[in-house]
């Protein structure tokens, strides 16, 4: 690789801990590309802000609960387009690209273009609080006020689906990036996952006792970080649906970085977590925002060393060292990309868009042999129950019975109607594992001539 | 000396015999008395086999004579002998057994001719006679009796006579007459078993011998059908050569085209094409002149069109342009043609007036102008702008209205033509607006506006607004000199013009108001706000006015709330709103605090005196006055927003009642709820067998039948139902975990990205998921095996046809390791055509199969 991502080291590790690291010492060791990245932004009036990065991590959109919405490019920190809804903004969120993005507003979502000109206006998804774009599928997902979750295809307009969670009001809504299942947090503390084509729950998991404030999803799709009222943050390995680690605390917003760092805020505190193998994360970074600011989301800024955060008074990013892939392939994502080479990757994202069906837990499950509807026994296995069957008819004891009716030839007659009676069972188990009906079947079947003209047809020789 | 098959050819019976019948070698003079005493007997013997078991016994004396010595008599004469003993010493063999056999095999030819020679000339007698002896030899040899098989008669003969011989005869005679039984022929079905058999067996073997061909194409991934083809596609050129004229047109144009005559004129002709080039001085000098005053002519007109655009004079471009369009119009009028190319010209501008604005203050020019103040400007350019906007106006009007304009006012009322007159009303309304603009701004001594607190009110404003704007504009001079923030100038200066705009049609327009006032009304609804999304965003004239219409409209009719708020803003379009700014400059946090008298201008951000390196993004209340077409019910709510915003630090935290109260009732038992549902869930998808019940009524008509209960078998089915429930319960994946629910539900859409059944060539399932885990796709592989890994079954080129497979005699030594990927030759290999041409068809069509 190019380039090789590291992370802040201690010299001793006893009497140094990279959590008390604070920016501004970070800020004068970085070169001046990187010194360039972190800022904070003040918008006092326009309440708390909530954030989303294109896939590429070039681009992030702002919006303000008080209907400020702005779209910069972070690459040479442009303003393009800043406007005002003049209605609350819940969420926001890039669709396959900067050139068109989500906003969840007080009645419906809109979605808008890159000059902010309105394009659609989606009410059947109701008042929407939560939005993700599943970037394979195209499916721009949100979750309404009423708990429905609705799935739209943003190329054709249709709506995929539309499911009634039942589990009554969420804000909490992510996608896993592994294999574009949605998950749900709850208030009674369940997490559920959701697929388009599916009515009910993949999986329903009850991971907290309070209910459900913040989930994230790793990029290996493995890992799950909740956070609930309880006062944990448990993450879970969603192979095992087990807890892998417990930690006391509350937070609002849980994102996972490219490489794997966990970050989350509580009040106006923003902590990140490291793997330090064996999924032990250990407290690794800590950053305070000014008193009183709360935050309300994190998200780590694909391929860069940078954690955006909104907060009730504004935006800040900070430089979180080793949270950003440090390569990235430009047929995936490329933050340096042309115009031209934008255009000629959503032509591309288009061809290779992912039918809705494909969305499964396990999507390595696609193209792999169907397994046998219902477990059907094998030939031998009917053969070896029959003889057991059959032994046991032999070992019937009879009565003794009078009047020659206890004759040996007589006996020998009953125990053989016995077995007959056994196996008769097995014998017709085995025609149908056979899976061929009667040939006198077949034919029966097709003669199905209309009742009326079953007296003209020729009767069959017997 | 080989020997060779052939030679025996003549003489079958002899030759093993001989063979056999080495005996020891006894002296001549020996011999001869034998011969003397069982001439007949040795002759016997070597034609008759079945005294063979009596003539073994008798080996040596009988048979061991070499032949020569035997058929001396007549059958070999000196020469011939002399060619034997000749022959064996010339042939230099070591023993005598061989030279002795070679009698036998001289007759070969060329060893005869050989010998001839020698003998001719050792002998000097004529080359015919020795040949001539030769060739009679073999017609002797045949000449022997008996030799058919040996029949019974013929061993009745020899003991004719001997006692018994009757007997014998009698019985041989009695056999003789017996018919003969001819075994029945097979039955049909075992004769035509037999022959299917057969049959079969050889289609086997003709098939067989196709495998190796077509086995290893059955097995390659991909089938190649592209070896060099030749298309047929030639050359225009090559077509054109070929060119034969068929009927009689093109006969006939041949005849004309390729006639001496005409070949020779063209002859000629081009020869006097080249005699052209001599050319006249005098045409030279003509033609340079020519050229010369047309260079002049060109540049005159040049100098004088320099010098047209040089003139300032608006009056003399007036005129020159009233002249052009007077010249057009009088062309047009005549021809219908030239209306139409006007008329598409008209829309073409209208098009791009509509796609680039460009006489919608973009220019550099009207920025700039709008920059300094228009009331700073004079007359002309005021005048100008005013033009300019009139002009967008006019090409970005609705085709209808134009055709509208020239019906009757009447018409306009009607609530069909609503949009229609809408832009007629907007036009005539911004044309007065110009107008006034065009005068010196006056305030208005009548109406509602002559009110002193009106009065004032709009005093107020306008000193106001151009208080901030010079306020913003020094403001953005010092501290975002860098941000060029194009937007936000636009906007303000856009205000500044509407902010003049406002109150110059209601003075002018009172009556027209009055009359529209439904239809503001009407247009003031949400529904057509939706459609309208050039009026949701645009922050143009038209939309502002209408407001501004509708304030007035309102104002009219009884001063409501809404009318209030409305002019609340426009008062004082902003709180005063105070705020910190925090920033990370150097080691501690610095507290800037702003507060700025107007909402307008409360551009804020970071200032320059905070070295930070970050950008600052400007929130823009302003935006507000930007867009003052969001409808009326919404504006109303958005500046009591505002209002709170401004009052109370709002507290993010704070949630709110009912969500307090959720969440303190939310962690009630929640296990215990989710064991309940995982049951619930568990049920749905396994359900619980029913519990066995009779019919009521049934199986009840004695006690005894009730005191047995239910049947057993029906208890017996229950208790299987219910293992059998408990089994795919245990079986689940989350039968184990506690807290977590997998549904089992089997997605039928799932089920069409599975495979069916396991892919040809593979075995195992393993082996081929194992397989499919390799990434095909250009995100994981370089190009260049991309396409290798995605390419078809049978590749082929568009227009080839593929021949029948041919048979190949193919090395069964060869080693099978390379891949034959190119099954069709085209040209097919000669020996193969020949091994099997006929056999191709019928077998090709077995493999097609």
């Amino acid at each position: 690789m190019p380039t090789e991502g590291g992370f802040l080291e201690p010299e001793d590790e006893d009497l140094e801990k990279t959590y008390r690291v604070q920016q501004e010492s970070i800020l004068k060791e970085v070169d001046l590309l990187s010194s360039r990245k972190p800022f904070d932004m003040i918008l006092p009036v326009l309440g708390p802000y909530t954030i989303d990065y294109t896939s590429n991590g070039r681009y992030m959109l702002v919006g303000g609960r008080k209907g400020h919405l702005a779209m910069m490019d972070m690459l040479n920190l442009d303003l393009i387009k800043e406007f005002q809804v003049r209605e609350t903004v819940r969420d926001v969120a890039f669709l396959h690209n900067e050139q068109l993005y989500a906003v969840a507003q007080k009645k419906y979502p809109y979605i808008y273009n890159r000059h902010g000109t309105e394009i659609h206006c989606l009410k059947e998804h109701g008042k929407a609080l939560k939005l993700q774009f599943l970037t394979k599928q195209f499916l721009l997902t949100s979750i309404n006020s009423f708990g429905q979750l609705h799935y739209q295809d943003v190329s054709t307009g249709e709506m995929i689906a539309n499911y009634k969670t039942g589990l009554g009001r969420t804000d909490v809504m992510r996608v896993n990036p592994y294999n574009a299942v949605i998950g749900l947090g709850h208030e009674r503390g369940q997490v559920t996952m959701w697929k388009p084509t599916s009515v009910k729950p993949l999986v329903t998991m009850l991971c907290h006792n309070g209910s459900v404030t913040a989930v994230a999803f790793d990029r290996s799709g493995h890992l799950m970080a909740t956070a609930g009222l309880d006062k944990k943050i448990n993450i879970w390995d969603l192979r095992k649906y087990e807890v892998l680690n417990s930690y006391p605390t509350w937070a609002q917003s849980l994102d996972f970085s490219q490489k794997g760092l966990l970050a989350w805020s509580n009040g106006s505190e923003v902590e990140i977590y490291r793997d330090l193998g064996g999924h032990n994360y250990r407290l690794y970074m800590k950053h305070r925002m000014m008193k009183g600011y709360q935050v309300g989301k994190v998200l780590f800024r694909p391929y860069e060393d940078i954690l955006g955060i909104g907060h009730s008074t504004g935006l800040s990013s900070i430089l979180v060292p080793g949270s950003g892939e440090p390569n990235f392939d430009t047929f995936v994502d490329n933050p340096m990309e042309t115009t031209k080479q934008k255009r000629e990757k959503e032509v591309h994202a288009l061809l290779d868009k992912l039918p809705p069906d494909t969305i499964m837990l396990n999507p390595n499950l696609i193209a792999t042999v169907r397994a046998p509807k219902n477990k059907e026994k094998t030939k031998k296995e009917i053969e070896e129950e029959m003889e057991e069957a059959v032994e046991s008819a032999k070992n019937i004891e009879r009565k003794k019975k009078t009047k020659g009716r206890s004759k040996p030839s007589k006996r020998a007659k009953k125990k053989e109607e016995d077995v007959l009676r056994a196996k008769r069972p097995y014998l017709e188990q085995s025609k149908e594992v056979d899976g061929r009906p009667d040939k006198k079947q077949r034919i029966g079947e097709e003669v199905e001539l209309p009742k009326a003209l079953q007296r003209f047809a020729k009767k069959p020789q017997s | 000396m080989p020997k060779k098959p052939a030679m025996r050819r003549g003489k079958p019976d002899r030759g093993p015999d001989k063979k056999r019948r080495h005996g020891p070698r006894l002296p001549r003079a020996m011999r001869q008395a034998l011969d003397a005493m069982g001439n007949g007997t040795s002759r016997g013997s070597d034609d008759e086999e079945v005294s063979d078991a009596g003539a073994e016994d008798l080996y040596e004396y009988e048979e061991g004579v070499p032949e020569e010595e035997a058929r001396k008599n007549g059958r070999y004469d000196d020469v011939a002998k002399y060619e034997y003993e000749f022959d064996s010493d010339a042939s230099g063999a070591d023993d005598n057994v061989t030279s002795e056999e070679e009698e036998d095999e001289n007759d070969d030819g060329e060893d005869e001719e050989k010998q001839i020679r020698i003998l001719e000339e050792t002998t000097g007698m004529p080359k015919e006679a020795f040949s001539a002896k030769k060739r009679k030899q073999p017609l002797e040899l045949p000449s022997q009796p008996g030799d058919g098989p040996v029949t019974i008669h013929d061993l009745l003969d020899n003991i004719q006579g001997k006692p018994g011989y009757s007997k014998v005869r009698k019985r041989l005679q009695q056999q003789e007459k017996k018919t003969m039984v001819v075994a029945a022929p097979l039955p049909k079905v075992e004769r035509e078993k037999l022959e299917r058999a057969v049959t079969y067996k050889e289609a086997n073997k003709e098939l067989t011998k196709w495998e190796r061909i077509v086995k290893p194409n059955r097995e390659a991934s991909t089938l190649f059908f592209e070896n060099d083809v030749n298309l047929g596609v030639n050359t225009i050129a090559a077509i054109a050569n070929k060119f034969e004229p068929r009927n009689r047109f093109e006969k006939r144009m041949n005849e004309i085209t390729q006639s001496n005559e005409i070949m020779e004129a063209h002859r000629y002709d081009g020869a006097k094409i080249l005699e052209l080039n001599k050319i006249d001085v005098e045409d030279v000098r003509e033609r340079q002149n020519r050229l010369a005053k047309m260079r002049s002519l060109l540049f005159r007109h040049e100098m004088k069109a320099k010098r047209v655009k040089k003139i300032k004079s608006r009056t003399y471009h007036r005129m020159l342009k009233k002249d052009k369009l007077k010249a057009a119009s009088a062309d047009f009028e005549a021809d219908p043609e030239a209306a139409k190319d006007y008329a598409m010209k008209q829309e073409l501008k209208r098009a791009e007036e509509r796609m680039t604005l460009k006489h919608k203050n973009t220019s550099k020019w009207a920025k700039r102008i709008l920059k300094r103040g228009l009331s700073v400007q004079d007359e002309g350019t005021r005048a100008a702008i005013a033009a300019q906007l009139q002009q967008n106006a006019l090409l970005t009007r609705k085709m209808n209205s134009m055709k509208d304009d020239s019906s009757s006012e009447e018409s306009s009322d009607d609530d069909e033509d609503e949009n229609d007159s809408e832009a007629k009303i907007l036009n005539r309304g911004k044309e007065r607006i110009l107008k006034v603009l065009e005068e010196d701004k006056e305030i208005p001594n009548s109406g509602v506006f002559s009110l002193p607190f009106m009065e004032r009110a709009m005093k107020k404003q306008q000193e106001a607004a151009y208080e901030e704007a010079r306020q913003a504009v020094e403001e953005y001079d010092d501290s975002l000199r860098k941000l060029e923030d194009d937007s936000t100038e636009r906007n303000e200066d856009s205000i500044k013009v509407t902010g003049k705009r406002t109150f110059g049609p209601a003075k002018n327009l009172p009556k027209d108001v009055n009359k529209k006032q439904k239809l503001e009304e009407s247009e003031n609804s949400d529904s057509e706000y939706d459609s309208d999304p050039a009026q949701h965003f645009g922050n143009n004239e038209a939309t502002t006015k209408k407001d501004v219409q509708l304030g007035t409209a309102l104002l009219d009719d009884e001063q409501n709330g809404l009318h209030k708020s409305f002019d609340d803003i426009m008062k004082n379009p902003g709180p005063k709103t105070t705020f910190e700014v925090g920033m990370l400059a150097g080691d501690s946090w610095k507290t800037v605090k702003s507060s700025k008298g107007n909402g307008n201008s409360s551009v804020s951000g970071i200032t320059n005196k905070s070295k930070l390196l970050a950008p600052t993004v400007v929130p823009n209340p302003k935006q507000r006055d930007n867009n003052p077409d969001s409808d009326s019910d919404s504006d109303e709510e958005m500046v009591e927003g505002f209002l709170t915003i401004s009052d109370t630090k709002e507290n993010y935290e704070l949630p709110s009642q009912a969500e307090l109260i959720r969440q303190a009732f939310a962690g009630d038992d929640v296990e215990a709820e989710f064991e309940k549902d995982k049951m619930e869930v568990l049920n749905e998808e396994n359900p619980e067998p029913e519990k066995p019940a009779l019919v009521p009524g049934w199986g009840q008509w004695t006690d005894i039948q009730q005191k047995k209960g239910l049947p057993s078998w029906m208890i017996k089915e229950h208790d299987v139902a219910k293992r059998n429930r408990e089994e795919a319960l245990k079986r689940r994946k989350d039968s184990k975990l506690k807290h977590v629910i997998i549904s089992e539900h089997v997605d039928k859409k799932v089920e069409k990205y599975l495979a069916r059944n396991l892919p040809f060539p593979f075995t195992s399932k393993d082996v081929y998921e194992q397989s499919i885990r390799m990434p095909i796709g250009p995100d994981f592989n370089p190009a260049i095996s991309v396409s290798a890994l995605n390419r078809p079954a049978i590749v082929k080129k568009p227009g080839v046809v593929i021949k029948p497979i041919q048979y190949e005699e193919v090395n069964p030594h060869q080693k099978p390791d390379e891949p034959k990927r190119v099954i069709q030759r085209a040209i097919p290999h000669p020996n193969a055509k020949k091994v099997s041409a006929k056999q191709s068809k019928g077998a090709t069509s077995h493999k097609r199969k």
